[in-house]
């Protein structure tokens, strides 16, 4: 009950004009700075925290201003990987798979708004979650040691196996070429340089928005080539705005899932919205099986990553409000901007500042219904941009890209790293390999092998530690789970099969 | 869109001007050589609001982030390819001198820049959990010198890290061989402060910054700060410094800024004197406490020889620790 | 697939080269049970092992209903495009992010069929406006370069 007064308290707070008038400017500025790619949540809240402290806001407000931001790139993120196929940060990669084929079938209107009705959907069973047990998770989210860690990215790399479809050997080697790429630079646990051939350029890595701007951007700047070559235009925009009911019901019980699912794994400081999405997405494709789309335009496919990113997004939340660590690297300047405030973000805050707390949970709410409500009637406009001639659409990318990639470490190094990329995505389109495995594969592959390492520091060497604990237990039991699905599938359609060969003989 | 163009073109001019006639450099840029988030961008927004707060820029600072290298990517940058820009500072920490000691800076070394001015510090510590056996530095060197492998330490960073050569130090104070401990590389003092509370490390070797929001909800113990004294602050007083517990290690974590080599003496001089002044006022000091920086100010000449000297210090250490040949 | 198979074998040699290059990975002493290069080798070795089998095994191409074959003509553009963004990340910095995007919009814009004219206003309107959206409201710093002396 004493939970519920506070979150009255905290409407309260986020209800007073001025809140309200910030959060929806938050949403906006988000919804284009998310638009652009290469320019993330990062950028967005980093970009407003010092035009919050020239207005001289309070910093419940300051806050209230940044989880809009926040939210609002996230959401601006979909709608290139819907309308461009270019992702515009990685948690989104995962929405090109079913997204970019819906808007290249003409129903780019309903994918557009299914994912923001998706994504509400999430953000709202995360929101709910957090109110009811955020104090709770945190400790749970303290029991994740490396070995757990290290349980949960390999059932997300189990996961990736089933976007393999019919060409498994090809999704294989992409997914093994990530996980490689992910070792270049300095290694965390011992300082050794690797394959960095004494360039400081790639001392610390690659750079994941060089590595998603070449594959995606670049390849499709040269593919969209070809198309024009053709006389074609990259994709009409027809139909419908608006997804329907009928269409809504089919999707519910993967928004509740996914909502829960990627709400979890949110909370886990770290892991993020990619993994969210790419969990979400191919456990749904398991489960549909057969007669799913997935992969073609199958709304399913774009509501289950969508759901699990808006949850993921506010589950992240909550390590950083309870813990002070941060749950991604948006929440890790957040931390920075509450510091500016003299308000360390810890165990105490809930305690210390339960109006601050409550008015950030309660606009969470606000901006996740505001920003439903906005773009929704902007959906035409956005698919406006597929009415663009090639000729002009063209360059827009191309530069847009080059200012995405530059703004990471400003040197030419990476434009030139970006090319050399986009080439290789451009063969690797045209020869057939899938490239979603590949970043993935990148953005786990790192995660993955520091936390086996630092397990095995821990235990020194034995491997016990890997499942001794209740949490990597049942990790594994999914992991086991993952595998044993298709074998389950085929066992079951040779014993139908078997079935019918009796009788079909009796005929 | 032809007026507008005129209008910009007009107010560019006009700033120009006004550019020209102050002796302000144009356009002040702060590089923080990290992604957003970290104690280089904190450093960059503490110049910034202190320096507009003072009124001694007119334009404030605009923030910009080269990541790459724990800090290569910017001293290669400002070293090789904009040495001579009069308005743009680069932050650094103590980390970055060390980085440079051990020759990860590539073929710079501590000469290749101006070093303009360090704004304020934090003191490495060690951190326990709360409910941990070890209640002095005396219990967890003793444990230590029993059995070096039988306490997981967590360190930000690898072999080399500021955490890690002042555990190295203490451990060879007390007479172990650093290199027999048992590390666990963990990113960052807050990933360290979570692993503590959640049993995954038993140590931490961290800073004190980072350590402060569990420290105040009771959940870890700091067993030793390596500051001169004890830090001057209510919440830290009760803290012991490794020093009053017969280890005389110091570690302090500096943040200041740098400028490229070729910027003028003029340029030079106008940003050591506006640090000079920010460095001596009270407004300053509140605001770099809300920072979570504790008072260190060094400027121009003497903090280039300073930067000299520990830089040559951490050589010869690394050396000993055979971590350079 | 004789395209694929070059492609793949263009893949393999790096991939047989970087294990060469990370066989030489230690750390300074040992203080972890694994190290640095298990890892990047284990992922290089299975990398190659499926190289070399879709080496002996290509897959045939699916076809897409969409995609018709470029031609000569068509890669001849390609290269052409390949060309032009090498061409722009090499002048970014040292022409500065205006006068670089305007020559680089213009030639894109007429690679993509654009007529002269609105291809020029095009990539002159599109150079100014996103140097002003990015440099001063997105705090994202672009090179100046040539411009320099201006203090746009």
């Amino acid at each position: 009950m004493e939970t519920l007064n506070f979150l009255m308290q905290g409407f309260g707070v986020a209800l007073t004009p001025t809140n309200l008038l910030i959060a929806l400017i938050g949403t906006l500025i988000g919804t284009v700075v998310g638009l652009l790619p290469g320019l993330g949540p990062i950028n967005g809240v980093a970009i407003l925290i010092p035009v919050a402290f020239a207005f001289g806001l309070p910093p419940e407000s300051a806050l209230i201003l940044l989880a809009a931001v926040y939210l609002g790139c996230e959401y601006g993120g979909r709608i290139s990987s819907i309308l461009l196929n270019i992702p515009g940060e990685a948690a989104t990669l995962m929405t090109c798979l079913d997204g970019y084929p819906m808007a290249r079938q003409g129903r780019a209107g309903v994918a557009l708004s299914l994912s923001a009705w998706s994504s509400f959907l999430g953000a709202f069973i995360a929101t709910c979650g957090m109110v009811l047990f955020a104090p709770m998770l945190a400790k749970w989210a303290i029991a994740f040691g490396p070995a757990e860690y290290f349980a949960l990215m390999v059932l997300a790399i189990v996961a990736l196996a089933g976007m393999a479809g019919d060409k498994p050997m090809k999704t294989l080697v992409a997914a093994l070429l990530g996980l490689f790429l992910s070792c270049v630079g300095i290694d965390a646990n011992s300082g050794v340089y690797r394959f960095t051939f004494d360039s400081i350029h790639v001392a610390d890595g690659i750079q994941f928005v060089v590595l998603v701007l070449g594959l995606f951007s670049v390849s499709e700047i040269l593919l969209l080539l070809e198309k024009t070559h053709h006389g074609q235009q990259a994709v009409q925009a027809t139909g419908r705005m608006l997804f329907n009911f009928n269409e809504a019901r089919r999707v519910l019980m993967i928004n509740l899932r996914c909502g829960i699912g990627g709400f979890i794994v949110g909370v886990l400081p770290g892991a993020g919205a990619t993994l969210a999405s790419a969990l979400a997405y191919s456990t749904e494709k398991r489960m549909a099986g057969a007669d799913g789309q997935f992969g073609k335009g199958d709304i399913r496919g774009l509501a289950a990553p969508e759901t699990a990113i808006g949850a993921s997004c506010c589950g992240a939340m909550v390590p950083m409000l309870t813990l002070g660590v941060p749950g991604s690297g948006t929440t890790a300047v957040m931390i920075g901007a509450l510091t500016l405030y003299n308000i360390t973000p810890g165990p105490l805050l809930f305690q210390n500042e339960p109006e601050l707390v409550w008015g950030l949970i309660a606009s969470l709410f606000i901006a996740n219904f505001m920003l439903l409500v906005l773009n929704v009637p902007m959906i035409k406009l956005f698919t406006r941009i597929l009415a663009v001639p090639n000729w002009a659409l063209a360059p827009a990318i191309a530069i847009i890209t080059a200012i995405g990639v530059y703004a990471v470490h400003a040197t030419t190094f990476d434009l030139l790293l970006m090319v050399a990329v986009g080439i290789l995505g451009y063969a690797m389109r045209k020869l057939d390999f899938p490239l979603s495995p590949l970043l993935l594969g990148f953005i786990l592959g790192g995660h993955m092998e520091q936390d086996l390492r630092r397990a095995l520091s821990i235990s020194n060497g034995e491997l016990d530690i890997l499942w001794s604990s209740g949490i990597a237990q049942g990790t594994w039991a999914m992991v086991a789970l993952m595998l044993a699905l298709p074998l389950l599938r085929l066992w079951r359609r040779r014993a139908a099969r078997r079935q019918a060969a009796p009788a079909a003989l009796a005929e | 869109m032809g007026p507008s163009i005129r209008r910009v073109l007009l107010a560019a001019a006009v700033l120009l001007l006004c550019s020209a006639r102050a002796a302000e450099p144009v356009s002040p840029e702060c590089i923080a050589p990290a992604a957003p988030g970290g104690g280089f961008d904190l450093v960059c927004k503490l110049a910034r609001q202190a320096l507009q707060e003072a009124g001694l820029t007119d334009r404030p600072l605009q923030l910009s982030y080269m990541p790459g290298g724990v800090g290569a990517v910017a001293y290669n940058t400002i070293a090789a390819q904009r040495p001579a820009e009069p308005g743009t500072l680069v932050a650094f920490s103590s980390g970055s001198l060390l980085n440079i000691a051990l020759g990860k800076f590539g073929r710079f070394d501590e000469t290749a820049v101006r070093w303009l001015a360090v704004i304020g510090t934090s003191y490495g510590a060690l951190a326990v959990r709360a409910d941990s056996p070890y209640r002095t530095l005396d219990d967890l060197l003793a444990a230590l010198r029993k059995d070096p492998d039988s306490v997981v330490i967590g360190t930000s960073g690898t072999i080399g890290s500021q955490d890690w050569m002042q555990l190295a130090l203490l451990a060879r104070l007390a007479g172990i061989d650093p290199r027999e401990l048992h590390y666990v590389a963990l990113e960052g003092g807050g990933e360290i402060s979570t692993a503590l509370v959640g049993g995954h490390v038993q140590v931490g070797s961290t800073d004190i910054s980072d350590s402060m929001p569990h420290l105040n909800s009771g959940a870890i113990r700091l067993l030793a700060v390596f500051a001169e004294q004890r830090l001057d602050e209510p919440a830290m007083a009760a803290i012991p410094t490794a020093r009053e517990q017969g280890y005389d290690v110091v570690w302090p974590v500096l943040r200041g800024f740098y400028m490229g080599p070729k910027v003028s003496d003029a340029d030079y001089a106008w940003w050591k004197n506006a640090f000079d002044h920010l460095l001596a006022s009270e407004d300053f000091a509140a605001l770099r406490d809300r920072y979570e920086l504790f008072p260190y100010a060094m400027t121009g000449a003497e903090l280039d020889a300073h930067v000299r000297q520990k830089v040559a210090l951490y050589r010869e250490m690394a050396r000993d620790f055979d971590l350079i040949r | 697939m004789l395209l694929q198979r070059l492609f793949l074998a263009a893949w393999l040699v790096p991939a047989l080269a970087m294990i060469y290059i990370g066989s030489a990975y230690q750390a300074p002493f040992a203080y972890e049970p694994v190290g640095p290069r298990a890892f990047p080798l284990l992922m290089l070795g299975l990398l190659a092992a499926g190289l070399v089998y879709l080496l002996i095994h290509p897959t045939p191409l699916a076809d897409d209903p969409d995609e018709l074959p470029p031609g000569v003509e068509g890669y001849r553009k390609v290269g052409l495009g390949i060309a032009l963004l090498l061409g722009f990340a090499l002048a970014f910095e040292p022409l500065g992010f205006i006068p670089a995007s305007t020559l680089a919009g213009l030639c894109f814009a007429r690679l993509y069929g654009g007529r002269w004219l609105p291809s020029l206003g095009l990539a002159v309107v599109m150079a100014l406006g996103l140097y002003l959206l990015f440099d001063r409201l997105l705090d994202v710093p672009l090179p100046l370069g040539l411009l320099a002396g201006l203090e746009i």
